[in-house]
């Protein structure tokens, strides 16, 4: 029956088949109208049959890693190998120090509740597609582990139903490391304390350390070009102040008067480290940054030092080395720099990279305190410093929680206090703060586009997520009415203006969206009206 | 000494080892990077949102508000509850709960017959004796009734629900019909052989003071032996989620205790920089000599 959902088991993984378990777009979440009239096979793109003979899509016809099938057996042997030496490897008190006690703890303990299963926004909206259960790809995991793993044994494999361990699950494997978000919803459901997103995490390790496989976005586009040339847009030193510097004169024509950014000032009280990306793509941001910290009096800086100028450490996502080096490069700077604190800007997996995983790591003079903008700026506005005119913010406004600053960080209040301060007609999602739904594009799918993964973060990832969008602006979606998605995260910008394009959301609902401080700067008196700019970009 | 005592120590003592070397081994692995998730239940005054003290502005300058009694409550009732899965998952809940309180009823049964068998214990005139008394039994009727109706409902559950059935692994099977073999021998013991308990009081206190009794009805025996099978393979199991959830919970998901407090910190982790790293890929080259803090510091632009 073509309506009933394909059910691999996890043995199946080793299978041959075209595609184990392929999207249904008669399942997913539906719109509410006019979306729902929307047929997703327009907005859906396979990949070409010339393609999948070059690149592995065989787990559900999706490719975000591009992973080229294996020369001759030596090449598939070496590959197989590799994922049995990391098998081993993550659960070394060497190798792994970083994270094996929550791995372990959660390898060992699922019951198979699936209380978990409903609160991953990725299987609901897929219309329960089985190889994105939470569960799925840890068993996946376990079953190779009590096979091939340190101990791994017969007896362990028949009770655990372990696959085969051949290139189907190989590359399978692969691809379903980055079918979850991290979004850790599932971890938050499981009555035990089970994380099946730290298995996704884990997963993901695996593969970059020991076989060097990783989305060419996080890594090689990434980490890789963050530290050697500063920044994963490619930014040099140079070209990021002459950047801010033509940022700097965009504002000032804006705002009505000067605006100037501060470079390099030794022993300022806060380092301010924005997301990179925002400088190029969402200048607004940065320069809206620099406003406040400017009429706010704020002794403050950026850091024209390589990586400094760019809080992304996508590392977070894939692997523990590559954080590692750039986290430690990060405080390092801002130690040799003797500021106070580091505030971090816009960007989720900034906060959580420096502030959490990273804060063990840093040891002595290099442990400079780290702080989120939102409390720091919700100080600023408690604190009457800015003259704030709510009137010119009269437009329907909601705001989505980036999963690495709401669940990860518990940072819910300071921007909702804000908001009720300067946009009288704010409304919340739902569900919102530490239960939100995640954007789509975590854990770096926003920057993942390659083959059809673009295609698959607007209709399976962030679905759910366009839904809360349109459900908060239910009964004002007519677009005469502009309506702001406030989204105090690059990462997650990034996914909004992949998803309010696909769903054709600007010219059908007129909504836009952006940061926290560009509603902040809107609503100060002193600056010209109208600096928020109804134009999709 | 009979087989069938002989079996209970040896069971027992595979279990509280097992049970334990389980615990150590988490206890005692290497201070993990920090992996919080919110709420976290120790915040005092934003545990209900899901706040955390990283909302406070120069939050390194402020008292931590640490409340034990927040941990204590979200874990009581859990435990008493089962919150998530009455919340989440509530075709599941019932055969649960009844399958949870089962067990803690039949555990407090056990140790109100291990306490009563202590030579000397004041106050609790030899529980032995109450054998025959209505509040052994009692307890072991409603504990076997709830224990053994919740485990059928979930195994009805696991069978019948396409999910549950898909997603289960053998393992998971395995242990329900095990348990329920166990219960199904006990309550044949509890009709057929030891209605008031009274030999499983004889048997506790025998084992307790090293001088087994003999001539155990054969129902009894066999209910001993497979709770023995049972106990012996539930510390290498999912099972002992009973106290790695303490683990999951409070080493993890609600460690949250900042580097800047924790003067212990800066020597552990230095320490943990100096293990070798063996990680193949080519931006890291771990050949199990070079260290954390070699690989940390340098490389990972090519």
């Amino acid at each position: 029956m073509a309506n009933e959902p394909l059910i691999p088991s996890v043995r199946d993984i080793a299978k041959n088949a075209e595609t184990l378990s392929p999207i249904d777009l008669k399942r997913i979440v539906p719109l509410p109208p006019p979306y729902d009239k929307d047929d997703p096979a327009e907005m859906w793109k396979e990949i070409s049959a010339e393609k999948r003979s070059q690149i592995d899509a065989s787990l559900d016809g999706v490719s975000a890693l591009a992973l080229k099938r294996p020369t001759g057996p030596a090449e598939e042997k070496r590959l197989l190998d590799g994922l049995k030496a990391g098998l081993a490897k993550l659960l070394s008190s060497d190798d792994n120090w970083t994270f094996r006690q929550q791995l372990e703890l959660t390898l060992d303990h699922c019951t198979h509740c699936q209380t978990c299963a409903e609160a991953c926004p990725i299987f609901v909206e897929s219309g329960h597609n089985e190889v994105y259960r939470p569960s799925y790809r840890a068993d996946v995991l376990r079953g190779l582990l009590a096979r091939y793993g340190p101990g791994g044994n017969p007896i362990k494999a028949a009770l655990q139903g372990s696959p085969e361990l051949n290139w189907n699950t190989f590359a399978r494997l692969a691809e379903l490391a980055y079918r979850c978000t991290l979004c850790r919803r599932c971890c938050q459901a499981c009555p035990i304390g089970v994380d099946n997103g730290l298995i996704t995490h884990e997963l993901r390790k695996l593969y970059s350390q020991e076989l060097g496989i990783a989305a060419r976005e996080a890594h090689t586009d990434g980490s890789v070009l963050q530290l050697k040339v500063g920044s994963s847009t490619g930014m040099s030193p140079a070209v990021v102040k002459d950047n801010i510097e033509f940022i700097d004169e965009e504002m000032s024509e804006k705002v009505g008067f000067t605006v100037k950014t501060p470079w390099d000032v030794e022993g300022a009280d806060v380092l301010l480290m924005h997301n990179a990306g925002e400088i190029m793509a969402w200048p607004e941001n940065p320069g809206a940054f620099a406003v406040i910290m400017q009429q706010a009096g704020i002794s403050w800086t950026l850091s024209s030092e390589m990586v400094a100028y760019d809080a992304i450490n996508y590392g977070l996502w894939y692997d523990d080395v590559q954080f590692a080096r750039v986290a430690l490069r990060h405080a390092e700077i801002a130690k040799k720099l003797k500021v106070k604190k580091i505030i971090i800007g816009e960007c989720g997996h900034a906060h959580k990279a420096l502030s959490v995983v990273a804060d063990r790591i840093l040891l002595g003079e290099a442990n400079v305190p780290r702080e989120s903008f939102a409390p720091f700026l919700a100080s600023i506005v408690d604190s009457g410093v800015l003259k704030l005119d709510p009137s010119r913010n009269d437009f329907p406004v909601t705001l989505h929680d980036p999963c690495n600053i709401a669940r990860a960080m518990g940072i819910v209040e300071p921007p909702r206090r804000i908001l009720h301060k300067i946009a009288p007609r704010f409304r919340e999602m739902t569900p919102h703060g530490v239960d939100n739904y995640c954007c789509g594009g975590g854990s770096g799918f926003a920057i993942m586009s390659g083959n059809n993964f673009a295609n698959w973060r607007t209709l399976v990832s962030g679905r759910i997520k366009m839904k809360q969008i349109l459900d908060a602006f239910a009964g004002e979606l007519d677009p005469s009415i502009p309506k702001y998605l406030c989204t105090p995260c690059s990462n997650c910008k990034g996914q909004f203006r992949d998803l309010i394009r696909a769903y054709n959301a600007f010219e059908r609902s007129k909504i836009q969206y952006g940061g926290l401080v560009e509603l902040i700067v809107n609503a100060m008196a002193d600056v010209k009206p109208g600096f928020l700019e109804w134009e999709f970009h | 000494m009979g087989f069938v005592a002989i079996w209970a120590y040896v069971t027992l003592a595979v279990f509280v080892v097992g049970c334990l070397y389980k615990a150590i081994k988490y206890a005692t692995m290497p201070m993990h990077l920090r992996w919080e998730l919110y709420p976290v239940a120790h915040e005092k005054g934003k545990v209900e949102y899901g706040g955390s003290y990283f909302e406070e502005v120069d939050w390194w300058t402020k008292p931590r508000e640490v409340s034990k009694l927040g941990e204590f409550k979200t874990i009581a009732e859990e435990v008493l509850t089962l919150k998530q899965v009455h919340e989440r998952n509530p075709g599941l809940w019932l055969p649960s709960l009844m399958f949870h309180y089962g067990l803690y009823v039949l555990f407090t049964l056990g140790v109100l017959l291990v306490v009563g068998a202590v030579p000397g214990v004041r106050g609790l005139p030899g529980l032995a004796r109450l054998g025959g008394g209505r509040v052994l039994m009692a307890l072991a009727a409603f504990g076997l009734t709830l224990a053994t109706l919740g485990c059928v409902g979930l195994l009805a559950r696991r069978l019948s629900r396409a999910d549950l059935r898909r997603s289960s692994t053998p393992a998971d099977f395995l242990h329900l019909w095990m348990l329920l073999a166990v219960f199904l021998a006990s309550w044949a013991s509890f009709f057929w052989a030891d209605r008031h308990l009274a030999v499983a009081a004889s048997f506790v206190q025998g084992l307790v003071t090293f001088r087994p009794v003999a001539g155990l009805p054969g129902w009894f025996g066999a209910e001993v032996v497979l709770l023995g099978i049972f106990l012996a393979y539930l510390p290498w199991s999912h099972m002992t989620h009973f106290f790695a959830k303490y683990f999951t919970w409070h080493s993890v998901r609600w460690d949250d205790a900042p580097n800047m407090f924790g003067k212990t910190y800066e020597q552990r982790v230095k320490k943990l920089l100096m293990r070798p790293i063996s990680w193949s890929a080519p931006h890291i080259k771990g050949d199990g000599r070079k260290t954390w803090a070699d690989v940390a510091t340098k490389g990972g632009d090519s």
